[in-house]
Parts: C-alpha cells; structure tokens; sequence
C-alpha cells in the first residue's frame, strides 16, 4: 500500500515536470487559426538534423500564422510510420518528411499524400515519386564529385602533378549517402593514374572514432597527401591524430556537411585545421519557401525536384560565411 | 570419459604448476598475443623494424586503451560485487558534454585554472552522484543491478543529448580556455600517467584494505555478508560511487583527446569494459578477480585491435575476431571440471 503510494506520487511529480521539460514540444491547438506545418525527422540525435531542426524553428517563427511541430522518429522506421500515421489525423496544412530509409517510409508518404495534405519529401528520395508532391534535396554524389575535383586541384598544387595518395575516413557503411560521397569523389580522382587509395578506415561519423583510427595509419604510411573525411568530425578528428604525431603540417584535411555554428566544419576551415569542406545543405530555406507556396498559394504548383547546390567552403570565403 | 578422474593421479608438483599457470592464464594469453601482433605486424617504412614494437606505436597502445582502461577497472570493482554498469558509455558521454560545455558556454569570472579545475570536478561530481544513486538503489530497493543500470544508460545518454540540444560542444582550436584545457589534459603522458596512477591506486584499494576485502565478500556470498555484519548498503554505494567517478575521469579525458563533447560518443562502451574485465579473469559472478587481470584484459583487447588495424584489415573481421577471443580467454580460465564437461 505504501510503496503503490510512493509510486503513485512520484508518477505525478514526473508527469507534473513534463511541462518544464517540454519546451519545443508545444501541444498544438486543433483550432485552424492559421497553419500547421508538421515535420518527420528521423534522427534527432545527429548534429546535422539538430542543426536541421534549429534552422526549420528560425525560419517558421517568421511566420506569425504558422505553427510548427517536430517529431523525431530516432532513427526508427516503424516509429516515424506511425508518427506519421499520427500526423494523418492531425491533419496539418504541410507535412515535410525527412525519411529514415526510403523503402519502408514509401506507403505511409502516399498515405498522407492521397489524404489531401501536401508532402515534401527532404533529402533521401522515397521509392514512389507518387508518394510526394515535391522531393528537396542535395545530391550525395555531385558533392562528392566537388570534393575529388577539388582534392585533384590540391594534389597539383603540391606535387606539381595529379597524383598523390588519399586516405578515406568512411562513415556507417552501407549508407546510401556515405557510398555516395566515395562514389563521387573516387571516380573523379580514378581518372588520373596517380591518384591511389592509401588506407581507409570505417570511424561511423565520429571525430573520436577518426582521431583513433588515424593515428594507426598514420603509423603505417608514412607519405600521405589528403585525408578526405565523408564528413567533417572525421576530417578533425584526423587531424588531432596527425597534430600528435606533428604531421599536420604535411597533410590537407577535407570535409563535407560545412555545418554553421561552433562546432560546425566552416569554423574548422577558419581555424585552418580543414582546407576545404563541402555543405551538405540542411535544405531548409528551400523547404519553407516552397511549403509557404504550396500553403498560401492555390495556383502554385511545386516542381516534381528541387536541387540544392553544395558550396565549397575555402581559406577565401570561410570568414565571410561563418559570419553570415 | 571423466576426465577429472584423472586429475587425482596427476603428481603434486604438477598440479601445482598448473594452478600457477591458472592464475597467470590470462597473462599468457597477453603473451600470445604479443607475439601474434610481432609476427603479423608490417615493417615501419624506410627502417625496416617491426612497426608494432616502435616505441610510437606501444604508445599509441597504452594511450588508446587508457579510457577503456580507467573503465574497466571501476567496472571491475562492480564485477566483483556480483552486479554490473551498463551506463558507463553514456555516463562517459554525460562527463564528456557537461565538461565541454562548462568550458565553452559557462563564463564565470574566476579566473582560468579555477574555470578548468571546476570544468574537470563538476562532472566527475556528477558522474560520481549517479553511480553513488545506482548503488543505493541497488541495495535499498533490491532492484538488480543489470536493471538500475540499463535504465541509467536510457536515460543519461538523453540527459546528455537534451544538455546540448543534440549537437556536439565543441573545444576550439584558438588560444580560449577550452584549447588551454585540451593542450592540458590530451598530451600522451598525461593520459597514460592518469591510468598508470589510478590502476596504481585501485589495485592496492582492492588488494590491500578493508573496502576491497567486502567488496569481494559481497559477490561470493551477499547474504552471509550481511550476517557477518559487512555494511552491505555502503560498500555498494562507494562501489558503483567509484565506478562513476572513474567513467567521469575517462570522459574528461575523452572531451580534452577529441576536443569535444559528443553527446553520442561512448557507445556500447560498457562491452569493451566488461570484455576486458571477464577476458581478465574475473568472475561475471563476482566474488573473485583483479585489477592485474583486468589491465591485462585491456591490453589484449587493445594490442589485438592496434594489429588488425595496422595490417588494415576490414572491421567487421575485427569484431568476429574478438569475439573469438572473448570467448576462448573465458573458457581457458573455467576449473578444469567444467570445461570437460562443456
């Protein structure tokens, strides 16, 4: 009777709690005043979706009749089905799905779709273009192709030749947009004869895991030209491996996902520990611009594909970026 | 077919050398290792020696293993109670970020080694709180530790993840006080001293006090512990306190070696500890065991990944190998009776 008590109280003291934790969580009104844009996220638990999510939060606050809500699916595709299933009833004005993995999320897409309620697919593509209205995203491959144009470009620069050797620091294998930057980028440099893979490791995305793999490779090849990181925790993390061993001098670290902020990879080419990072574009700004369309907009009718170019971040423009 | 029968007849001398071999079994195991990684490891470029035994490349070794080091042996204490800490991972992510972040985003003016020194106690503070709650909950509840645990590795990996807002906290590279701290705390000696000292340390506390002697007490017999007046609830309380206050130094040093604070860093981390821990020679169902063994253990797990990944073998043949290794190491060290039954 008593410990059923002590449970019963600190049940309502969690639940009691949930507000003071639950800012960003808003309950929505069901009451159409304005808009309800919803958007699926698969994987809060990333740096580039959590600066995905802040960037989607900036930009719908401008809109005063706008209101906006984040379901974060945890990397689960029977989770963010269902969610979406949720988001059905909801009903909302605009669902914006970033799918986990595009089979699985394919039906559930249509599903909203033939619903009545407007869909954009953001980034990966879904298996059926029926099942969305308009698909948002940045090509894997072509920012992979800027990277190897750009490591060929360096190579000449310091071996007065195109040739050189590389070391892959690869995330989750299996990945489609990790295949896709490797695909990119090598068969760009496999062009030139000169241009050899001198090791790769798999170091799943995190600068620790690169920091440790490197410096075994850094032990076991000694003439090493580039690092190339799929993305940019990796690329540092090579490179605090290469600082202990007093060769970061001899190397140039590249990147990609050129994250704003901090900790992001444009601070990095500022601070002169990358040479160069590619943007993997969060594809918000075009998101909300075309949702704003679909929304407000009866006789808009979206393209089927919006493409966002990648920029390549340099020494030259980095100061200027990060500060914008 | 009984074997065991047979051992009766074995001539005194010999049984006694082959329980001196028992004991130091997985000290052999190092040294088969050791000599796997010699013949198997490439020749360093333009000397010719063996690149595993460069001086470099050891300490390469010691630094890599030192946080699964620091780990294990708080792990090992816990091992020896009979219970077990699966949130070391996220505990160490938990230290990693809230070290990172009191560094980068809190600016009290105190001064620099004041800001650095609260930026190194307050997580191991807080690490050491939550290992400390474990342990009362353990004793005072009766909750199995297996369980109290799982739900601190739930539920610290979001705590850290919400302390950031999922984003990593990261240590610049400029002259801030955050690059002064990682210049401080990530030099090769200073990672491997801070593992050699504490092993050090938490060797004599198990070997040689009265702490050390009820921990083990309490794993082979928690019940007649309690008879024999042992205090149960407070051994086990300093026990998991120590564990999480070792994982909160483990992930100082890891914020300070990858100059960040990544909320999902440390994953299934508590596995390398425990293998290194059981491959060691300690029992899973405590009461018997070392912190010898245990730096044993992660020497033979981290020379065995340190050669695979010299020669550049493919990861996934790395965990099938360990796996391999985990479960021969283990059953080397079975009384003789129950491996011939196996």
């Amino acid at each position: 009777m008593k410990k059923g008590l002590t449970v019963f109280l600190i049940l309502c003291l969690c639940f009691m709690a949930l507000p003071v934790f639950g800012e960003g969580q808003k309950e929505v009104s069901t009451e159409k005043s304005g808009y309800l844009v919803i958007f699926s996220q698969c994987n809060n638990a990333e740096p580039y979706r959590a600066a995905q999510n802040d960037s989607f939060k900036a930009l719908w606050s401008q809109y005063d009749d706008v209101v906006f809500e984040i379901q974060d699916a945890q990397q689960d595709n029977s989770r963010q089905i269902s969610q979406i299933e949720t988001a059905i009833v909801k009903n909302p004005d605009l669902l914006i799905v970033a799918p986990n993995e595009r089979g699985p999320l394919s039906a559930v897409m249509g599903k909203a779709k033939k619903a009545g309620i407007p869909v954009i697919c953001l980034e990966r593509d879904i298996v059926d273009a029926e099942n969305y209205t308009t698909w948002i995203m940045s090509d894997n491959y072509s920012i992979g192709k800027l990277a190897g144009e750009y490591m060929v470009e360096m190579l000449k620069v310091k071996n007065g030749a195109p040739e050189g050797k590389i070391v892959d620091l690869r995330g989750l294998l299996g990945v489609e947009g990790e295949q896709k930057r490797f695909n990119g980028a090598w068969d760009v440099m496999n062009t030139y004869s000169g241009i050899t893979q001198e090791a790769e490791a798999v170091c799943n995305w995190l600068q620790s895991d690169a920091r440790v793999r490197m410096t075994e490779i850094l032990r076991a090849h000694p003439d090493i030209d580039i690092v190339y990181g799929h993305n940019d925790p990796m690329a540092v993390g090579g490179y605090l491996a290469a600082r202990d061993l007093g060769r970061e001098k001899d190397i140039l670290f590249v990147g990609v996902d050129g994250l704003q902020g901090e900790a992001g990879g444009i601070k990095k080419v500022v601070d002169g520990v990358l040479a160069a990072t590619f943007t993997y574009p969060l594809c918000t700004d075009k998101a909300v611009e075309i949702g704003n369309k679909i929304m407000r907009d009866p006789d808009f009718t979206p393209e089927k594909v919006y493409e966002v170019q990648s920029e390549m971040i340099t020494p030259s423009n980095a100061v200027e970026k990060f500060n914008g | 077919m009984r074997l065991n029968e047979g051992v009766q007849s074995i001539p005194a001398v010999f049984k006694k050398s082959t329980g001196t071999l028992k004991k130091f079994q997985s000290f052999t195991g190092l040294v088969l290792i050791l000599f796997l990684a010699v013949i198997l490891s490439p020749r360093q470029h333009g000397t010719g020696r063996i690149l595993f035994l460069t001086p470099e490349n050891l300490s390469d070794i010691f630094r890599q293993v030192s946080e699964n080091g620091i780990i294990a042996i708080g792990m090992t204490f816990i091992i020896l109670t009979s219970g077990i800490d699966l949130s070391v991972g996220s505990l160490l992510a938990l230290a990693a970020t809230l070290c990172a972040k009191i560094l980068t985003q809190m600016n009290p003016s105190i001064g620099q080694p004041l800001h650095i020194f609260l930026a190194i106690f307050l997580p191991l503070m807080l690490t050491t709180g939550f290992g400390a709650l474990y342990g009362l909950l353990i004793s005072k509840l009766n909750i199995q530790p297996f369980i109290i645990t799982l739900a601190g590795m739930i539920g610290l990996r979001g705590f850290a993840r919400f302390l950031t807002n999922n984003a990593n906290i990261d240590i610049g590279f400029g002259d801030d006080i955050s690059a002064v701290f990682a210049n401080l705390i990530s030099p090769k000696p200073v990672v491997i001293t801070t593992f050699v000292v504490i092993a050090v340390i938490m060797s004599i506390i198990l070997g040689r006090t009265v702490f050390g002697l009820r921990v083990k007490s309490i794993g082979d017999n928690s019940i007649g512990s309690r008879y024999a007046g042992i205090p149960v609830t407070k051994t086990l309380l300093f026990t998991y306190a120590l564990s999480g206050l070792l994982t909160g130094v483990a992930g100082v040093l890891h914020a300070a070696q990858n100059h960040q604070g990544s909320p999902n860093d440390g994953v299934s981390y508590e596995l390398d500890a425990i293998a290194a821990v059981v491959i060691g020679g300690t029992k899973m169902t405590g009461g018997k065991g070392s912190i010898v063994g245990t730096i044993i253990g992660v020497f033979i797990m981290g020379i065995l990944t340190n050669t695979f990944r010299l020669k550049g073998v493919d990861i996934n043949i790395e965990m099938m190998a360990k796996a391999v290794i985990i479960i021969v190491a283990v059953w080397l060290q079975q009384p003789r009776k129950a491996r011939s039954k196996g």
